[in-house]
C-alpha cells in the first residue's frame, strides 16, 4: 500500500472512532461517490448505502479479508499495466445519463455502426440515450414484459432490490457457485459489487420470454463490478442475454463481473453473451475495457442443463472462462463461443466443465479469430472426477489467423480420473484457405465478401446457438470488425 | 514451498547443496567440467523443486523424489552376462554401455561402426570452447530443474562427432546400466552430446535398465543436426518398477535435418520423458511417438516443447498409453510456431486406453501461434475398449476376454511395430504386452 492510500485510511479510522454511526460515517454515506480506497469501512459504507442485511455485510468483509491475502493472477497469457487497485472508487450513486434532443447530437461514428448493425431507428435512440417520444416509451419493451413476467411468477429485478426483498433466496444461493475466495477478481467483487441482476425462475416455469439485462437497465450506467444470480427451480426454464451488439463506452476501465447460475433437478439455464465492449485505440491498443469475469454455472439438481453461448469482441483484455459444475446425474453442460481479437485487443477465454455426477456430458465448440495485432487463447479444462461414471465430453477449438502480426494459442486441460468416461478433443489453426476464396471469386463475389462469408460459415455451429435476432446481429458485427482488418 | 518450511526441516534442496559439495570435494568429479557444474548447481537453486502448483510439473508429483536422499552412485562391478543380455543383437559391435553413468569399456564394442564415428569422453572434449560453451549456452535457459541437477553432477558423459556424410551399417545402441545399492538410494547423471555433421545419418537406440531397485537414473541428451543430417533415436525405459528416471532430449535441427524420437515406458515410480526441439533452419522435420503401458503406481509423464523458429517445417506427434490398476499417465505438449515461420504443418495427437477405474489420464495439448499460413492440429481421446469392435469380434467367435486382450494388445502394438528395429520391436513385445497379458490371465 502507498503512503496516500495510508493516510486515507487513517482518516477514515479516526472520524469511525468516534462511534459507529456518528458524523464521519454519515458523510460517507450521504455522499454520491466513495472517495477512492478500499478498506474495510468502505465496504460497509456500501453495504449502509444498499440498506443490506447483515448476512450480506458479513459476506462482503469476509471475501474484501480473503482477498487481502491473495494475489493477482499472473498465469493469463495477457499483459497488461499494474492495476491501482486504490485508485478506484468503490461506489458512486447511479447517475441517470445525459439527455440528448435528437440523433443529431450522436457521435456520427456510432451511427455508422449503427446502421451497419441494422438496428432499427427507436432502438438506435434509446441505445445512444435520445429522448423517444412518449409513445415509445410508455410502451417500451421493458414495462410490458415486467407485466408478464409477474404473472407467472418469475422474480426478475436489480440484485440490489432482491437483498431487500428476498434475502432468504440470496443468502442460499449467493457464493454457493463461484465462492468468495474463488480467485481475486471474484473476491474483490464479492467484497464491492453494487450492481447487477436477479433472476428466480419458481418450479414447473417455462419463462415466457427471453430474459435480457438490456431491458433491466435503461438508464443508467452499468457497473464496475456486477454480479448477476440467477436461479432455475425445479422443471423450469429460463433464456437469459446479456449486452448486446452496439457498441459500449464506459469510463471505467476495469470490470469485474462475477455471475452465477444454480439450476435444480430438470432445470435448463441458457446463458447468451454478445458483448462488444470498447477495445482500446485500434494503433496503440491504449484505453481499452479490462473484462475480468468470473462466470459459472451449477447443474445441482439431476438431469439439469447449463449452457452457455458467448459472442466476444470487445474489450482490450478478455479474462473469462464460463464454466459448469456437473454436480447432479445427468446433467449437461454446454459452452459455445467466438471470440474475436483485432487491433491490439487480448483474450483468454475458455471453459471449465467439471464432472461429478453420474452420466453427465459436456461439449465445448470454441472458435477464435484473431487479426492485426491482437492475441487470442483458448483455455479450456475438462475433469472428471472419479465417481463421474460414463461421463462424456467433445471438445472443438479452433483458431484462424487473419494477418501475420496476430497470434493463437490454445491450452486446454484434460484430466481424467475415471475409466468409463469418453473423452474427445480437437483442436485446429489455420488461416482463411486460399482455394476457399478463389472459388468465391471465381463466382463473381468480391473478395471481401468471400472472408465474411467463410468466417460466418466458420462460427456457424456456435451463431445457431444464438436467438435469432442476436445471430444476425451477431454475424454483422463480425463483418464490420473485420472490415479494415482483412486486405 | 513457504519460507518457514524451509526453516523447519531440512528442504530438499540443501540435501542437494550437501550431496553436490561431497561430489566437488570426492575423485569423481573432473576438473575441466568444474565451470558447468558450478554453473549447473547455481541453476538449480534458482529454479528449486518444483512446488505442487509449478505449471510444467501440474500433473507429475515429484515431491517423492524430491524428498529421497540420494548417494552419488559409485564405479560398480556388475554381472557382465547380464548386462550382455541386455545387447540386441543387432547392435552386438556398435554399442556403448554405461554402468551407474560411467562408459566401460570392455563391455562395449564399436567395430561395426568404422572409422567415421567419433567419440570422446566429455571431461576431455570440453576443453575446446565451442563444446565448452554448447555446455555452458544449455545452462542459460534451462527450465528443467532434474537437467539441471544433471549439469551440476555431470562427469563422465560422452561427445560424438559424426562427420559430414558419414553413414552407418548398423544401428547404434547405447545401454545405461544402474545398479542401485542395497544401503542407499543413488543417483547417476549421463550425459550424451551429439553433433550430427551435413547429409550425416544415425540410427541409434537409448536402453535404460536396472539390476536393483532404489536408483534415480537422470539422463540428458544434447543433438545438434545439421544440414540434411537424419537421426532416428528411440529409447526403451524398462527400469526397475521401483526406480525414478527422468531424462531430457534436447534438439537443434538445421536445415532440411530430421529427428524420429521414440520412447517406450515400461514404467516405474515416476518416468518423465522431456523433450525440447527447436527446428531453426527451413525444412526440418520432427517426428515424436511415445507408448507406455502402466500398471499398479505407475506413471509416466511426457513433456514436450517444440520451436518452429523456421518456415517451411513440419512435426508431428502421436502418444499412446494404456492405463490400468492406479497407473498415471499424463502429456503436456507445447507447440509454439514463432512469428515468421509461415508454412507450418504440426500435428499432435494422444490416445489414452484406460482399463481400471482408479486410473488417471492428465493431457494438456497446447499450441501457441504466431504466424498466420500454419496449419497446426492437436487432439486428445480418453476412453475404453470401443463396444462396437468388442462385438465384431465376438461375432467372429472370439471370446469377451480374448477379444478384449486382442484391441488391448493392438492399441499399443500399433505403435511399437513402427519402429524400424525388430530386435525392439521384439523386446517391447515381450516388455509391455506381457505385463498386458498378465492382467488379463
Amino acid at each position: 500500500m502507498t503512503n496516500e492510500t495510508n493516510s486515507k485510511t487513517a482518516s477514515v479510522d479516526e472520524v469511525l472512532d468516534k462511534g459507529e454511526y456518528k458524523y464521519g460515517f454519515t458523510t460517507l454515506i450521504e455522499a454520491d461517490t466513495l472517495p477512492k480506497g478500499l478498506n474495510e469501512d468502505v465496504i460497509r459504507a456500501i453495504s449502509l448505502k444498499k440498506k443490506e442485511p447483515q448476512f450480506m455485510l458479513d459476506f462482503r468483509l469476509k471475501a474484501y479479508r480473503k482477498w487481502l491475502t491473495m494475489k493477482e493472477p499472473a498465469w493469463p497469457n495477457v499483459r497488461y499495466p499494474k492495476i491501482d487497485f486504490q485508485d478506484i472508487s468503490y461506489y458512486s450513486a447511479p447517475k441517470p445519463k445525459k439527455k440528448l434532443e435528437s440523433l443529431d447530437e450522436v457521435d456520427p461514428e456510432l451511427l455508422r455502426t449503427f446502421e451497419k448493425l441494422g438496428i432499427p431507428l427507436d432502438e438506435q435512440k434509446r441505445l445512444s440515450n435520445v429522448a423517444v417520444d412518449a409513445v415509445f416509451d410508455s410502451v417500451s419493451v421493458a414495462t410490458t414484459h415486467k407485466k408478464k413476467l409477474m404473472e407467472v411468477g418469475i422474480i426478475f429485478c436489480p440484485i440490489s432490490e432482491a437483498l431487500q426483498e428476498y434475502p432468504e433466496l440470496v443468502e442460499e444461493y449467493l457464493g454457493t457457485v463461484v465462492p468468495i475466495g474463488d480467485n481475486y477478481y471474484a473476491a474483490l467483487n464479492s467484497a464491492v459489487f453494487t450492481d447487477g441482476s436477479f433472476v428466480y425462475i419458481p418450479p414447473d416455469t417455462i419463462s415466457p420470454m427471453e430474459l435480457s439485462t438490456y431491458f433491466r437497465i435503461n438508464t443508467e450506467e452499468t457497473g464496475q463490478f456486477e454480479r448477476t444470480l440467477i436461479i432455475c427451480a425445479e422443471n423450469s426454464y429460463v433464456s437469459y442475454l446479456e449486452g448486446c451488439t452496439a457498441p459500449q463506452f464506459d469510463t471505467n476501465q476495469l470490470h469485474a463481473a462475477v455471475v452465477e447460475l444454480v439450476t435444480l433437478d430438470n432445470a435448463e439455464i441458457k446463458y447468451s453473451t454478445v458483448q462488444n465492449w470498447y477495445a482500446g485505440d485500434p494503433e496503440t491498443g491504449k484505453g481499452g475495457i479490462y473484462n475480468f469475469v468470473t462466470k459459472r454455472g451449477k447443474c445441482a439438481g439431476d438431469n439439469s442443463k447449463i449452457s452457455w453461448t458467448q459472442v466476444e469482441t470487445g474489450s482490450a483484455i478478455t479474462w473469462k472462462y464460463p464454466s459448469c459444475i456437473l454436480q447432479g446425474d445427468n446433467t449437461q453442460g454446454e459452452f459455445y463461443s467466438v471470440a474475436l481479437t483485432n487491433g491490439h485487443m487480448q483474450a483468454d477465454t475458455g471453459t471449465k466443465m467439471i464432472h461429478i455426477g453420474k452420466n453427465t456430458k459436456s461439449s465445448i465448440i470454441s472458435k477464435g479469430i484473431s487479426a492485426d495485432h491482437s492475441s487470442n487463447s483458448y483455455r479450456g479444462l475438462v475433469k472428471v472426477n472419479k465417481g463421474a461414471t460414463n461421463a462424456r465430453n467433445y471438445t472443438q477449438c479452433d483458431s484462424m489467423l487473419v494477418g501475420d502480426q496476430c497470434s493463437a494459442h490454445t491450452f486446454p486441460y484434460i484430466e481424467t480420473a475415471n475409466n468409463s468416461v469418453q473423452l474427445e478433443h480437437e483442436a485446429s489453426t489455420s488461416k482463411i484457405s486460399e482455394e476457399q476464396l478463389f472459388y468465391f471469386e471465381q463466382r463473381g463475389i468480391s473478395r471481401e465478401n468471400a472472408i465474411t462469408a467463410v468466417i460466418n460459415g466458420f462460427c456457424k455451429e456456435v451463431f445457431k446457438q444464438l436467438p435469432m435476432e442476436f445471430a444476425v446481429e451477431a454475424q454483422k458485427l463480425l463483418t464490420l470488425k473485420l472490415e479494415n482488418s482483412v486486405g | 514451498m513457504s519460507e518457514s518450511a524451509v526453516k523447519k526441516t531440512e528442504s530438499p534442496e540443501t540435501a542437494v547443496l550437501a550431496l553436490h559439495e561431497k561430489f566437488l570435494g570426492g575423485d569423481q568429479a573432473k576438473a575441466s567440467l568444474r565451470p558447468v557444474n558450478q554453473a549447473g548447481i547455481e541453476r538449480f537453486e534458482l529454479l528449486k523443486f518444483p512446488h505442487k502448483k509449478h505449471e510444467m510439473y501440474t500433473f507429475v508429483n515429484t515431491h517423492q523424489l524430491a524428498g529421497t536422499a540420494f548417494e552419488l552412485a559409485a564405479d560398480s562391478p556388475v554381472d557382465t552376462a547380464w548386462v550382455q543380455s541386455k545387447i540386441y543383437p543387432a547392435c552386438k559391435n556398435s554399442v556403448l554401455v554405461f554402468v551407474n553413468g560411467a562408459f566401460q569399456e570392455n563391455l562395449s564394442d564399436l567395430s561395426g561402426l568404422g572409422d567415421s564415428f567419433k567419440i570422446r569422453c566429455l571431461a576431455e572434449a570440453v576443453a575446446e570452447d565451442e563444446i565448452k560453451q554448447t555446455l555452458l549456452d544449455s545452462l542459460e535457459d534451462e527450465n528443467d530443474v532434474f537437467a539441471a541437477i544433471n549439469s551440476a553432477f555431470v562427469h563422465h558423459g560422452v561427445w560424438i562427432d559424426i562427420p559430414a556424410k558419414a553413414t552407418f551399417g548398423s544401428p547404434l545402441q547405447l545401454l545405461y546400466v544402474s545398479t542401485g545399492s542395497a544401503s542407499a538410494p543413488v543417483t547417476s547423471h549421463p550425459r550424451l552430446i551429439m553433433r550430427l555433421g551435413e547429409m550425416a545419418e544415425l540410427k541409434m537406440i537409448v536402453a535404460y535398465a536396472g539390476t536393483r531397485e532404489n536408483y534415480f537414473i537422470n539422463a540428458v541428451n544434447d543433438f545438434i543436426v545439421k544440414d540434411g543430417a537424419g537421426v532416428t533415436f528411440t529409447q526403451v525405459q524398462k527400469d526397475d518398477a521401483e526406480s525414478w528416471h527422468c531424462s531430457k532430449t534436447r534438439v537443434q535441427l538445421h536445415r532440411d535435418a530430421r529427428f524420429f524420437g521414440r520412447n517406450a515406458s515400461s514404467g516405474n515410480r515416476l518416468t518423465r520423458h522431456h523433450y525440447e526441439v527447436r527446428l531453426k533452419e527451413d525444412g526440418a522435420e520432427l517426428h515424436l511417438s511415445g507408448a507406455s503401458v502402466l500398471v499398479n503406481q505407475e506413471q509416466v509423464h511426457n513433456f514436450i516443447r517444440i520451436h518452429h523458429e523456421a518456415p517451411h517445417c513440419s512435426s508431428n506427434q502421436l502418444f499412446k498409453n494404456v492405463i490400468n490398476d492406479k497407473g498415471r499417465s499424463s502429456f503436456d505438449g507445447t507447440v509454439i510456431v514463432d512469428k515468421g515461420a509461415q508454412l507450418t504443418n504440426s500435428d499432435q495427437l494422444i490416445n489414452n486406453l484406460m482399463l481400471s477405474d482408479e486410473a488417471h489420464a492428465d493431457n494438456k495439448p497446447n499450441l501457441m501461434i504466431f504466424a498466420d499460413d500454419v496449419k497446426c492440429t492437436h487432439g486428445t481421446t480418453v476412453g475404453q475398449i470401443d463396444e462396437d469392435q468388442l462385438f465384431y469380434l465376438k461375432t467372429r467367435g472370439l471370446s469377451q476376454e480374448l477379444a478384449k486382450s486382442l484391441l488391448t494388445t493392438s492399441f499399443v502394438d500399433s505403435l511399437i511395430q513402427t519402429i524400424p528395429f525388430p530386435d525392439v520391436v521384439a523386446d517391447l513385445d515381450e516388455i509391455l504386452l506381457k505385463k498386458l497379458e498378465a492382467k488379463h490371465a
